[in-house]
């Protein structure tokens, strides 16, 4: 049976060839772009590579602070003495890092100014995420603790900075500061990864940054196994309740939230401060903007396909004089506009990975890297599946409603 | 000829309520675009309110808070103007061309007309940096340091919502943020346009009150430069070692403005070339998916344009009937669509984004573009339709 059906499907996707091709085109065209959504979706929230070991570690970006007696509120990003002090003793996770927001910097050099985005970051940093080291060494502990002058540049502002010369041990200035490079790493885009250069935190200027509260740094806990995160998010919030202040009666209750990558997208996009970061609500708009983007090109799909199948009216007519149920039409019909969809994704996969790789290339979003793997692929072909269902159901339910006389005659 | 059309069209009018309900939808994908595009191009049109040539701007980059300290102001400046390149030298909150907005609640002195505006301190300098000039009044300077309300430059556009129909200069309104003490402003200039984001923001009430060094507890953290017409670039490295020598603990951004602008101008085009790649990948789509279906219409016609033939009408006439039926159908789908649209500037949901020349404008915009599109659909199985001769088409299976 389902051998005939696919027998049939072919002879009518054959007989008009054009029309086919018509067909085929609009469905990859909405694949493709469907498809590119998801894989730069999926890489961002759950990507491979640097920051592959996200489904281990939380994050926290923002964190709130406020008095139980007095109005006034103080949203900001966190300082390195709330996470030196209180999150780094954290028992029972692999590694805490502090890390600042890269800033920009200008480097001067005989007869040019760069500006590069400097990160400060510990030595916990290097482990929780997986660097493609190039060339040279990254800094280790034993040069945080000692503030050694050395720095880690990815591999377009090495090029850049020293052009046609060895990197390593190259000295530069950099915001008026001396640095010399121990090593060379790969461009990453990901929100943690994303710098030009990494320094040690030790080496700032001043030291203020020990005795502040308040500002310029992020935290990532990374936990043995993943299944730890549930009791690591408590933890965070039980610690939050024991952190003190300098001035006491000016703040005295903390709110910081351990995120993953998806629920720290949420929160910062929703602005939410509890506990739920909302990122259930973030992933049913963007799937409903998905399928509102789909309306128009399914609705062009119905058009097309009641066309396709109305020409086949007298096919239909001979099957249901033979008994054949309208319940056993749809299913035919609907079938035939999967497989022609499955044909879509397959070429639609093809070419959302050449705009992927042109995208790349193109340089528009700057160190850009976009795996397509196995899940990309699962997400694709249920979207195509989605697709066709959708855009075959009701040229397949009007046709099986056909009167067979009528249908006999080829005049519906 | 026309009634006649419109009775073949609903004969058939389950089949093209599904063809009008997409051509409904791209026309409200396109108006969308339409309106986006046409907005920023009015934006585009109208006047900043200050000139960016030769400006430059410099952010100061602190590890630790710096003072607001008059004398360091001072020293700042006199070492900037010692510099051959440069003109004049103020200070601000934060530059134009920037990301950055500042904004606080402010109402009449009786607490009525509560709005929120958008504001940026800047020293009595500015002004001349900028290249700007007073519609009305005259800028602030050193003479109203012993003034009893702080003097400040507003935009036409919030003289008009809070002192109507008089004029501005002198009147006095205050910040509804402290209810104790709250500072008081008094106008002193007004000015045709000031909008900070510059050409693409959406005009908006905009006051700039003075910044004196050494008054306040916030410092001023950028340095905004007029230079000498023709300064090159280079002249970059040796500014910052100017500005390192006086303070080697800061680090500086320096960003001239036209660089500043082309940024911000790239930026803002974004939305609306991502938005404009999707419209065109789902216009080709139904551009595809018209041709398609009307190539199938005209087909399964055949026997009735033959008798129709055979009766006398020629080829063009057939031609014409095949393009007419389509762009009718168009036609009505873009009517509901506009029954719907024109509710958006009736009811202003958008303001002034959406104003009626905009949409105006943005609905035969894209009128134009769905009426090309269906007749550049209709040509091609139009001509098919045409070409057949009677015999041929009567006796089509």
């Amino acid at each position: 049976m389902f051998r005939n059906y696919l027998l049939t499907a072919w002879k009518v996707f054959m007989r008009r060839k054009l029309f086919t091709a018509i067909n085929l085109l609009c469905i990859v065209l909405t694949l493709v772009v469907l498809m590119v959504v998801t894989a730069l979706l999926q890489n961002t929230f759950s990507p491979t590579g640097v920051e592959g070991k996200s489904e281990r570690f939380v994050q926290m970006l923002m964190m709130q602070s406020s008095h139980t007696n007095k109005g006034g509120m103080r949203n900001g990003t966190l300082g390195y003495k709330l996470i030196d002090k209180y999150l780094k003793p954290m028992q029972g996770v692999e590694a805490v890092s502090a890390t600042s927001f890269p800033q920009s910097v200008s480097v001067y050099q005989s007869d040019q100014v760069s500006d590069v985005l400097i990160r400060h970051t510990d030595a916990e940093y290097w482990k929780i995420l997986d660097f493609k080291l190039i060339s040279g060494r990254l800094f280790n502990a034993d040069d945080v603790a000692q503030g050694r002058m050395v720095a880690v540049l990815n591999q377009s502002t090495a090029r850049k900075l020293f052009p046609g010369k060895a990197y390593l041990d190259q000295k530069f200035s950099a915001g008026g500061q001396m640095f010399s490079v121990i090593g060379v790493v790969e461009d990453e885009l990901h929100v943690n990864a994303f710098a030009d250069m990494w320094v040690p935190v030790t080496t700032q200027p001043s030291s203020d940054y020990k005795n502040a509260m308040f500002g310029g740094y992020t935290a990532m806990i990374l936990a043995h196994k993943a299944e730890d995160l549930p009791a690591i998010k408590q933890d965070i919030i039980r610690i939050a309740k024991t952190v003190v202040y300098d001035d006491p009666t000016r703040f005295n209750v903390t709110r910081i939230w351990g995120d993953s990558k998806l629920e720290l997208f949420a929160r910062t996009l929703l602005n939410s401060r509890t506990e739920d970061s909302g990122a259930a609500k973030l992933v049913a708009s963007i799937v409903v903007l998905m399928l509102l983007f789909m309306t128009l090109p399914a609705l062009n799909l119905i058009n097309l396909n009641v066309g396709r199948i109305m020409e086949r009216s007298s096919e239909i007519g001979v099957r249901k004089a033979f008994g054949a149920t309208s319940r056993q039409l749809v299913a035919q019909l609907v079938l035939e506009n999967v497989l022609l969809c499955l044909a879509g994704g397959v070429l639609g996969l093809a070419c959302a990975a050449g705009v992927l790789w042109w995208l790349e290339g193109s340089g528009l979003i700057p160190y850009l890297k976009v795996h397509l793997n196995l899940a990309v692929f699962g997400y694709g072909l249920l979207i195509t599946l989605v697709f066709g269902v959708l855009s075959g159901v009701i040229p397949a339910w009007k046709m099986s409603r056909l009167d067979p006389v009528h249908a006999l005659k080829g005049n519906a | 000829m026309l009634r006649h059309l419109l009775k073949l069209i609903w004969k058939r009018k389950s089949r093209n309520m599904m063809l009008s309900l997409e051509i409904l939808l791209a026309f409200l994908v396109v108006f969308a675009i339409a309106a986006f595009a046409v907005r920023n191009y009015q934006l585009y049109q109208m006047p900043i309110g200050f000139a960016w040539r030769d400006q430059w701007s410099v952010s100061i980059r602190a590890a630790q808070e710096i003072p607001n300290d008059a004398a360091m102001y001072d020293t700042l400046k006199r070492s900037l103007l010692d510099l051959p390149e440069v003109d004049k030298v103020a200070f601000t909150s934060f530059a134009p061309y920037e990301m950055s907005r500042w904004t606080g609640k402010y109402s009449l002195p009786d607490g009525s007309k509560l709005m929120q505006l958008d504001a940026l301190a800047v020293t009595d300098d500015f002004f001349a940096a900028m290249d700007m000039a007073p519609a009305e009044g005259r800028w602030f300077s050193t003479a109203d340091d012993a003034a009893d309300a702080a003097p400040v430059v507003i935009n036409r556009r919030l003289a008009d919502k809070l002192f109507p129909g008089k004029s501005a200069i002198g009147q006095v309104y205050i910040s509804a943020e402290d209810k104790d003490k709250p500072q008081r402003y008094r106008v002193s200039a007004v000015v045709e346009h000031f909008r900070s984001h510059g050409e693409y923001m959406d005009p908006v009430e905009f006051m700039l009150p003075r910044f004196i060094p050494g008054v306040g507890k916030d410092p001023a953290m950028t340095i905004l430069l007029k230079l000498k017409p023709g300064t090159p670039r280079t002249f970059e490295s040796k500014l910052n070692a100017r500005l390192k020598q006086l303070h080697g603990e800061w680090s500086y951004v320096i960003v001239p403005l036209s660089e500043g602008r082309k940024s911000m101008l790239t930026l803002q085009m974004v939305p609306l070339m991502l938005m404009s790649v999707i419209a065109a990948f789902l216009l080709v789509m139904v551009a595809f998916g018209l041709f398609g279906v009307l190539w199938q219409n005209t087909t399964q016609r055949i026997p009735e344009i033959g008798l129709r033939r055979a009766l006398g009408a020629d080829a063009g006439s057939i031609y014409r009937q095949i393009v007419v039926e389509q762009l009718l159908l168009s036609t009505g789908a873009i009517a509901v669509a506009m029954v719907l649209l024109v509710q958006l500037p009736l009811t202003g949901v958008f303001g002034e984004s959406l104003s009626w020349p905009v949409f105006l404008a943005s609905a035969a915009l894209s009128a134009g573009v769905i009426y090309l599109l269906s007749l550049l659909c209709s040509l091609y199985p139009g001509w098919r339709a045409a070409r057949l001769s009677p015999t041929q088409a009567l006796h089509y299976e």
